[in-house]
């Protein structure tokens, strides 16, 4: 690492050209939004910040520190055990424990609630069968109990996948001295596992924060009223745009305060391999008693988060396939896959180019860089649609001439009106996904191997591909299993930025479940979850043999 | 290294720019539908490819259509449109207020020609931000009647639904139910059912009732309700009825057709929920129970306007409008036809006699008193 000279040369690579086009990218569509925030408040902003504000903050609040809270426990707690101990079934809990992510939360919120309600399964057995009628308040989900149990048992994987993806690749070598120096396992976890885990797990735990800051469907159903569902009441309620934006804005200025402090906080500290080994942890064998609470555990979040629902939801998919399967179906189906394909690739690719140059170029600006591919997540969904679209329709204004070289017959809006443009909002919308799973991978295997490779006198793109991308090949893998899943379940963008007659899974049952046919709602629920399944299924497979 | 940078950096825009032009040659291939036929009213000069490629677009008529209707009785009805009349019918479903932001940002250019929403309020919305154009169609007056169409024919209602009470006959004496008003007397006390102060179909309610009794009458009232409220809102409409027969609240303020719905539903116990409540019409005596719409609006850059105008007439048909009363158990707007058996069983009922454009022009309003008196 030079000095003066060297450093700036540095900062002009091919990695820092490229991530400064893909952040404009992602900013310009946004930054066309965030225009109206200085726009002159209106009336409704008085009667926002009268009427909705301060309950709305206070709730959204509430739902975020407990949510993170509990997701953070579950997560980290499932990844350690999984990780460093033997227990039955432990494999088997290893790769099923991501799969709750398969289950969209509002699907899983009228799931629980058709489970607990008075015609649901529970209620309804007890009233035919022993003739008990039960006070309703002990069932009643629709609270903000309810709702935090909701977001934390189907959130949690993303704690979980990210710190196990880091914990099973830690250093063994670590933890094995500190058991030969006779070490406690709690004190193992607490003062070496958990403080070099920290970015996974705050990675992790972002991932979850973002996405309950940004719900509005398991709010809306259940009565909680939060930051999402002021900016939904002020622009559809009220018909004032200016003011939801604004209240997305300070939404996302929160959201970057935390997530920066973090970063600020943790500073220079690094932490990652200093020796050329890396093995991964031989597990310790549980034995009886502790084994089988280990057993129970993991058994007992997978059940609630997993195994109940799907049954839940193939109950009711037996009273309305007959209604909802035809030949359109599986065009729908094979329309989700493929666009959630695309969009993922598109994405990890991005993703590994902004953070190489996160990592190989320490300044600011790279970091920012790296903040503001979560940029999209932090924003509601709606409200980047009408980003993109606002882009998109400027851009075939722009290419109009080119599109009638191509076709003299052509309309004004081709991109605006293909799928092109739900792509890129896939992409504005989930980046920071991936990117928080391929950063991390880099966090974990640091820059010595690559600044090795260096000195032998590869330059940054050989020793990309040679080196780098093959050791974090499974946090890439990872970042797109994730991004994929998300995709596949995504709602607010493909409803707004859809073409004509395009349809996916997840479209389909948000129109059955907003009908209120939550029956016809689960056949194509349980297909998301079905090809999620298989998904982080076959991801299991792909890292097993990579000795992950 | 910096050559291999900028070769790298040449290539890679190279690609992009393939990828583009090879993404939107696709994309104007892959539609033609929406594109080509109104080239083949405008067009004069052509080449024989040109005709060649016309006489196939002359089949191909269509119009496209932005719905916030997902109910799969809606696809049966364009199919049967498509069948009779040879117009393929392409839809994009959204949010009423989404699509209706999308019509905004697209402008002139947009490729939307007819948009159906269902609220009135929402399709006062799309006229004042003049996203739509009057239709001038005897068989739309002929088939609708006036107070469910717009005064400047700017949209038309196609079907209706009732906002009524259902509630426990065991617990509430049915002379005792009376009107909208009503419920904000304390006898109600903890007895009311009714979802939150985001649901469109209670922003309407309330903006009929300032149409009718004004701001401040409304804004009483309103604060009445919640006092009454069983519990705080939550879950949809069915929930509503379903808290009323486990017995959380004894009235619940709800859209007629769910409880259509409900009684033919797949699971038994939905089933036995609706029979066990019975369904009141308020304001029999005095304005009448509050209804509100589906409607449909040309797009005011309708491309393809005489085929929308075909489909709107089609909707309004006592075809369709069978279609609509028997499959979805809401009204048909049409005289002519019978609402559902069902339906029926319910009685004839007085409706509220306002125009329902107020309930756009009101809606703001009505959303500021349910937050002012903590509505959730």
């Amino acid at each position: 690492m030079g000095m003066g000279l060297g450093r700036s040369k540095r900062h002009i690579n091919i990695w820092s050209i490229l991530s400064l086009i893909i952040i404009l990218l992602i900013l310009v569509p946004n930054l066309n939004i965030f225009v109206n925030i200085f726009n002159e408040p209106n009336d409704t902003w008085d009667h926002i910040k009268t009427y909705l504000l301060k309950d709305y903050t206070i709730n959204s609040l509430t739902l975020v520190i407990f949510t993170g809270l509990f997701a953070t426990i579950i997560g980290t707690s499932l990844a350690w055990l999984v990780s460093v101990y033997d227990f039955p079934l432990r494999n088997f809990f290893k790769w099923t424990l991501i799969l709750p992510l398969a289950i969209p939360p509002y699907i899983a919120a009228y799931t629980y609630n058709g489970l607990l309600s008075y015609t649901g399964a529970i209620q309804s057995f007890l009233r035919n069968n022993f003739d008990i009628y039960v006070n309703q308040k002990y069932f009643d989900i629709m609270s903000m109990q309810g709702t935090i149990f909701i977001f934390t048992m189907f959130l949690f994987p993303y704690v979980y996948t990210i710190t196990r993806g880091f914990m099973s690749k830690q250093s063994a070598d670590l933890i094995e001295n500190a058991r030969l120096l006779g070490k406690s396992p709690t004190s193992i976890f607490f003062r070496i596992v958990l403080p070099l885990s920290r970015v996974a797990i705050i990675g992790g735990v972002s991932l979850v924060v973002l996405e309950v800051l940004n719900d509005y469907g398991v709010v809306n159903y259940y009565g909680i009223q939060t930051f999402s569902t002021a900016i939904f009441t002020s622009w559809f309620g009220m018909g004032d745009i200016d003011s939801a934006i604004r209240l997305a804005a300070i939404l996302m200025i929160i959201v970057f305060i935390i997530l920066f402090s973090e970063k600020m906080l943790r500073g220079r500290k690094k932490y990652n391999y200093t020796t050329t080994k890396v093995r991964p942890i031989r597990p310790y064998e549980l034995k009886g008693m502790k084994a089988w609470l280990a057993f129970l555990y993991a058994g007992l979040i997978l059940m609630i988060s997993f195994i109940i629902p799907v049954i839940q939801l193939m109950d009711w998919a037996l009273l309305s396939y007959r209604k909802v399967l035809d030949s359109e179906f599986f065009s729908l189906a094979l329309n989700s896959v493929l666009v959630a394909l695309i969009a993922s690739f598109i994405m990890v690719v991005i993703a590994l180019i902004v953070a190489n140059n996160n990592r190989l170029s320490h300044n600011l600006l790279s970091k920012i860089y790296g903040r503001i591919t979560t940029l999209g997540y932090s924003i509601p969904g709606a409200v980047i649609a009408i980003g993109v679209m606002v882009f998109f329709i400027n851009i075939d204004h722009r290419l109009y001439w080119l599109y009638q070289l191509v076709d003299s017959n052509s309309g004004k809006l081709v991109l605006s009106t293909s799928v092109v443009m739900l792509i890129f909002a896939y992409v504005v919308r989930f980046l920071g996904i991936g990117y928080n799973a391929v950063d991390s991978g880099f966090e974990k295997i640091g820059i010595t191997f690559h600044e090795a490779a260096r000195t032998l006198g590869k330059n940054s793109i050989e020793t990309f591909f040679k080196v780098d991308l093959k050791m974090i090949s499974p946090a890439v893998l990872g970042g797109f299993l994730l991004v994929f899943i998300e995709t596949l379940k995504e709602l607010p963008l493909t409803l707004l930025l859809r073409p004509f007659n395009f349809n996916t899974l997840a479209t389909k049952s948000y129109e059955y479940a907003n009908d209120e046919m939550i029956h016809e709602a689960a056949v194509p629920s349980l297909l998301i979850v079905l090809i999620s399944f298989i998904a982080i299924y076959m991801y299991n497979k792909i890292s097993q043999r990579k000795g992950a | 290294m910096k050559k291999k940078v900028w070769m790298l950096l040449s290539v890679l825009m190279i690609t992009v720019l393939g990828v583009f032009v090879g993404c939107s040659s696709d994309v104007v291939t892959e539609e033609p539908e929406t594109k080509e036929e109104v080239v083949v009213e405008e067009k004069t000069e052509t080449t024989d490819q040109d005709t060649e490629k016309e006489e196939k677009e002359v089949e191909k008529q269509v119009v496209n259509l932005y719905t916030d209707r997902h109910y799969d009785t809606d696809e049966e009805l364009y199919k049967l449109f498509t069948e009779e009349t040879g117009i393929e019918v392409n839809v994009v479903k959204g949010k009423g207020d989404e699509l209706i932001e999308r019509l905004v940002r697209e402008g002139e250019d947009t490729e939307a020609d007819l948009l159906i929403t269902a609220d009135a309020g929402r399709l006062h919305r799309a006229k004042t931000s003049d996203l739509l154009q009057p239709v001038e169609s005897e068989v739309l007056t002929t088939n609708i009647p006036e107070n469910l169409v717009d005064q400047d024919h700017q949209w038309f209602g196609i079907t209706m639904r009732a906002r009524i009470l259902a509630y426990a006959p065991d617990r509430v004496n049915v002379e005792e139910l009376t009107t909208y008003a009503d419920l904000a007397d304390p006898k109600w006390n903890d007895k009311i059912l009714v979802r939150s102060s985001t649901n469109i179909y209670n922003q309407s309610l309330v903006a009929s009732l300032i149409a009718i009794q004004g701001e401040e009458a409304t804004k009483e009232w309103a604060a009445g309700v919640v006092e009454n409220m069983a519990r705080e809102p939550e879950g949809n409409d069915r929930a509503q009825a379903t808290a009323v027969v486990a017995g959380e609240g004894d009235i619940a303020i709800m859209n007629s057709y769910y409880i259509g719905k409900m009684i033919n539903s797949s699971e038994p116990e939905e089933v036995k929920v609706a029979e066990s409540v019975k369904i009141f019409f308020p304001d029999q005596d005095t304005n009448g129970t509050h209804i509100n719409v589906s409607g449909v609006g040309l797009t005011k850059h309708a491309k393809n306007q005489e085929n929308a105008i075909k489909l709107m007439e089609f909707l309004s048909s006592e075809t369709a409008q069978e279609q609509y009363a028997q499959a979805n158990y809401e009204y048909p707007v049409n005289p002519n036809v019978e609402p559902s058996e069902l339906l029926q069983s319910w009685g004839e009922f007085k409706t509220q006699d306002i125009n329902l454009s107020l309930l756009g022009e009101y809606n703001a309003k009505a959303v500021e008193i349910m937050n002012e008196v903590g509505w959730k």
